[in-house]
């Protein structure tokens, strides 16, 4: 069984998965998100993969399995609540439920709610471990060591995680935000030009690092809370929200900059940072866009974040 | 006959414009003011007295007037990727602006959002509600993506969650029978809307009548007039003269593209008529249920684009043999991913035409002829 994953609304205390991490792939579709079409890539061409699972959180997610459905492959959409409520928690649950017997259907396999309170457990742990490096970001912690342990691990069976990092970074303190950074490349680059992230806002980071949330006595409804418990994604309500929260980070943080890395056409981030930008501008903090196509686009932009950090430098002496 | 229908149209067309700036000249609306998506549950919304606007219909009649292009270029300047939506960039450039061909919609007093269409219209409702600094209501609708069990009962709960907030907005009680009645209406207005589109595949009647005049079942559907505008408009067509049998019947997938004066690329489809369309069938609701929650559920969680891509194929597909068409031009519209691939495994000989509903410059016309012309050269 090896079911790629995509999103950090994939609830693994089910069963293990495979994070998608990048794949260069045949599936271009015009206007369409390019992360997501190679998703569907990997999907249809690589044999090592027997399933497909993901949100349907934005419109290229949405007609996934219209691309994938008849791939004779295991291929699940997750209807994903784009509010945070009681009643939404409560139907996620159910809808966790769903998917853990859709995955024993067509496995022909068993998950017992013992096996999934453990993984539970395991993700508590590994998100707490994030949450650990992730404060330390702030003490000169390479983002970049950081970041490559995450990715690392996250093509791991949950039980083999274990996230460690080391190496010191030291420059201008930004944020960073986007989606899932499958050109970490940004990141060496970024640091290599003298920016240092001690802070940020994407989906294998600070968005699943370690929250509160109630405990439950029912498993699914635990699952369903772990999941919806993160930081909100682009993709949810409330954008208000999510900036106010972000904002009072990167003034806590004292971040000077902020980077913020797309994927073209994907509409989620155009829309959020059409008005973050808005509240970046207001806050006097400069920011800088990349917009990368393809989920493997090397392109380091170095450039850009060369002439970002030094107007930065320049602002601040 | 015809000033009969044409009547109830003005009556209907003054009544939702009429606290635009250019009508309204300064005077306050007399109710709170709700924006809403296309497939909200407008019925709750009528029965508390709340106006509701529709920010996607006025950015197509933008286009229909012509003074699309200037917007979408202020809404790039106002850092609205122009990969959005070209609805959203539209009207983000009037909102900019000013100006619009009935002036300004009335400020919103609450802003609501469903994602049963598309995931768009939650992203683009969160930045009008950052420029307005008013509650955002977003109703999540499942689809056909989770058990029917599930998805009704969680989508129950929020509409009944919404009528508690929108009670307290407009200050008014809802009553359930005046729900049920307002569910009667829609669901009148859509088997009336089913007789104007029966005679287009028989009847001569340019696409543009039905791409325009289903504008009432968007923005009126519950109002009383509605089923009456669309009965008395398809005795009228009844009475047309048959289609020209010599044509070869098409079917146009796609929305129309409302900055043409045709609503659909007349210049290169000589030789074709249109008979049918599946944008003309979106907002046929299947109000059907026991009660008002069950009609409700099964009105806006089962819209054709919360449909899996199975259901969606086989719905086109008895579309399009009921239409007779044997061919259709099938729209990749740069604004709706979820609509790229509503055309698959259709049966007929199609062709594909890159195209964006607002912004004209998506279409390189050149090329659609030729595309045009190869279909009808494999249909010879």
């Amino acid at each position: 069984m090896k079911i790629l994953s995509m999103s950090g609304f994939v609830p693994e205390a089910i069963c293990d998965t495979v994070r998608f991490n990048g794949f260069k792939g045949d599936a271009g579709f015009s206007h369409y998100c390019t992360y997501a079409s190679d998703y569907i890539s990997q999907v249809l061409s690589d044999d090592t993969i027997d399933g497909a699972v993901f949100p349907k959180t934005c419109d290229s997610s949405r007609s996934i399995s219209s691309y994938i459905g008849e791939s004779g492959k295991f291929v699940y959409s997750l209807a994903v609540p784009v509010v945070r409520s009681e009643d939404a928690i409560s139907y996620y649950a159910y809808v966790i439920r769903d998917y853990k017997t859709a995955v024993e259907a067509h496995y022909g396999i068993s998950i017992s709610e013992d096996e999934i309170y453990d993984r539970f457990r395991m993700v508590e742990a590994r998100n707490a471990s994030i949450n650990s490096l992730y404060e330390s970001l702030a003490d000169g912690l390479s983002y970049s060591s950081y970041l490559n342990a995450i990715h690392e691990n996250f093509t791991k069976p949950l039980a083999e995680q274990k996230i460690e990092a080391s190496g010191q970074s030291a420059g201008i303190p930004v944020f960073l935000l986007g989606s899932y950074m499958t050109n970490a490349g940004i990141v060496d680059s970024a640091e290599k030009n003298g920016l240092r992230i001690i802070g940020d806002d994407l989906p294998e980071s600070n968005r699943i690092a370690k929250r509160a949330f109630p405990v439950v006595d029912d498993i699914y409804q635990l699952v369903a809370l772990q999941v919806l418990s993160s930081r909100t994604s682009p993709t949810q309500n409330s954008y208000s929200d999510r900036i106010k929260e972000t904002m009072e980070e990167i003034g806590k943080k004292g971040c000077r900059g902020v980077l913020v890395v797309t994927q073209r056409f994907c509409e989620p981030y155009d829309y959020y940072y059409s008005v973050l930008k808005k509240a970046l501008d207001d806050a006097g903090i400069p920011s800088l866009k990349l917009e990368l196509d393809g989920s493997l686009d090397q392109n380091l932009h170095e450039a850009e974040l060369g002439a970002f950090a030094s107007m930065l430098e320049a602002c601040h002496g | 006959m015809a000033d009969s229908y044409l009547k109830y149209v003005a009556s209907s067309m003054r009544s939702y414009y009429k606290d635009f700036s250019k009508y309204a000249k300064g005077r306050a609306p007399e109710c709170k003011v709700a924006w809403v998506t296309s497939f909200t549950p407008v019925e709750i919304l009528d029965c508390l007295g709340i106006e509701y606007i529709y920010p996607e219909s006025y950015a197509a009649v933008i286009a229909a007037s012509g003074k699309e292009q200037a917007l979408l270029e202020e809404s790039d300047r106002q850092g609205l990727s122009l990969n959005c939506c070209s609805y959203s960039c539209c009207f983000e450039g009037c909102l900019a602006t000013e100006s619009g061909p009935r002036g300004l919609p009335p400020k919103p007093d609450v802003l609501i959002a469903t994602n049963n269409q598309c995931n768009t219209l939650p992203g683009w409702w969160n930045t009008l509600a950052k420029k307005y600094n008013v509650p955002l209501i977003i109703l999540d609708y499942p689809g056909e993506f989770t058990s029917p069990e599930i998805a009704a009962s969680y989508v129950k709960e929020q509409h009944q969650e919404f009528i508690s907030r929108m009670e307290e907005l407009s200050g008014n009680k809802l009553d359930m029978d005046d729900l049920k009645a307002a569910i009667g209406r829609s669901k009148a207005s859509v088997e009336a809307w089913k007789r104007v589109i029966s005679c287009f595949k028989d009847k001569d009647i340019p696409p543009t009548l039905l791409f325009d005049n289903i504008n009432f079942l968007i923005t009126a559907r519950c109002k009383e007039d509605t089923a009456t505008i669309y009965n008395l408009m398809a005795d009228e067509l009844a009475q047309s003269p048959d289609k020209d049998p010599s044509l070869m019947p098409l079917f146009w997938i796609g929305y129309p593209l409302w900055y043409h004066p045709d609503r659909y690329l007349s210049e290169v489809t000589e030789g074709f008529a249109v008979v049918g369309s599946n944008y003309i069938n979106w907002w046929n609701l299947d109000y059907s249920g026991s009660d008002v929650w069950e009609s409700l559920f099964n009105a806006y969680n089962y819209t054709f684009l919360n449909l899996k891509q199975e259901t969606k194929t086989a719905r086109l597909q008895a579309l399009i043999e009921s239409s007779g068409a044997k061919c259709a031009i099938s729209c990749r519209n740069k604004s709706c991913k979820c609509d790229f691939v509503s055309a698959k495994d259709v049966g007929i000989v199609q062709t594909e035409l890159e195209i964006d509903m607002i912004d004209r410059e998506y279409l390189d016309l050149d090329r659609a002829k030729s595309l045009i012309a190869v279909m009808k050269e494999s249909l010879n």
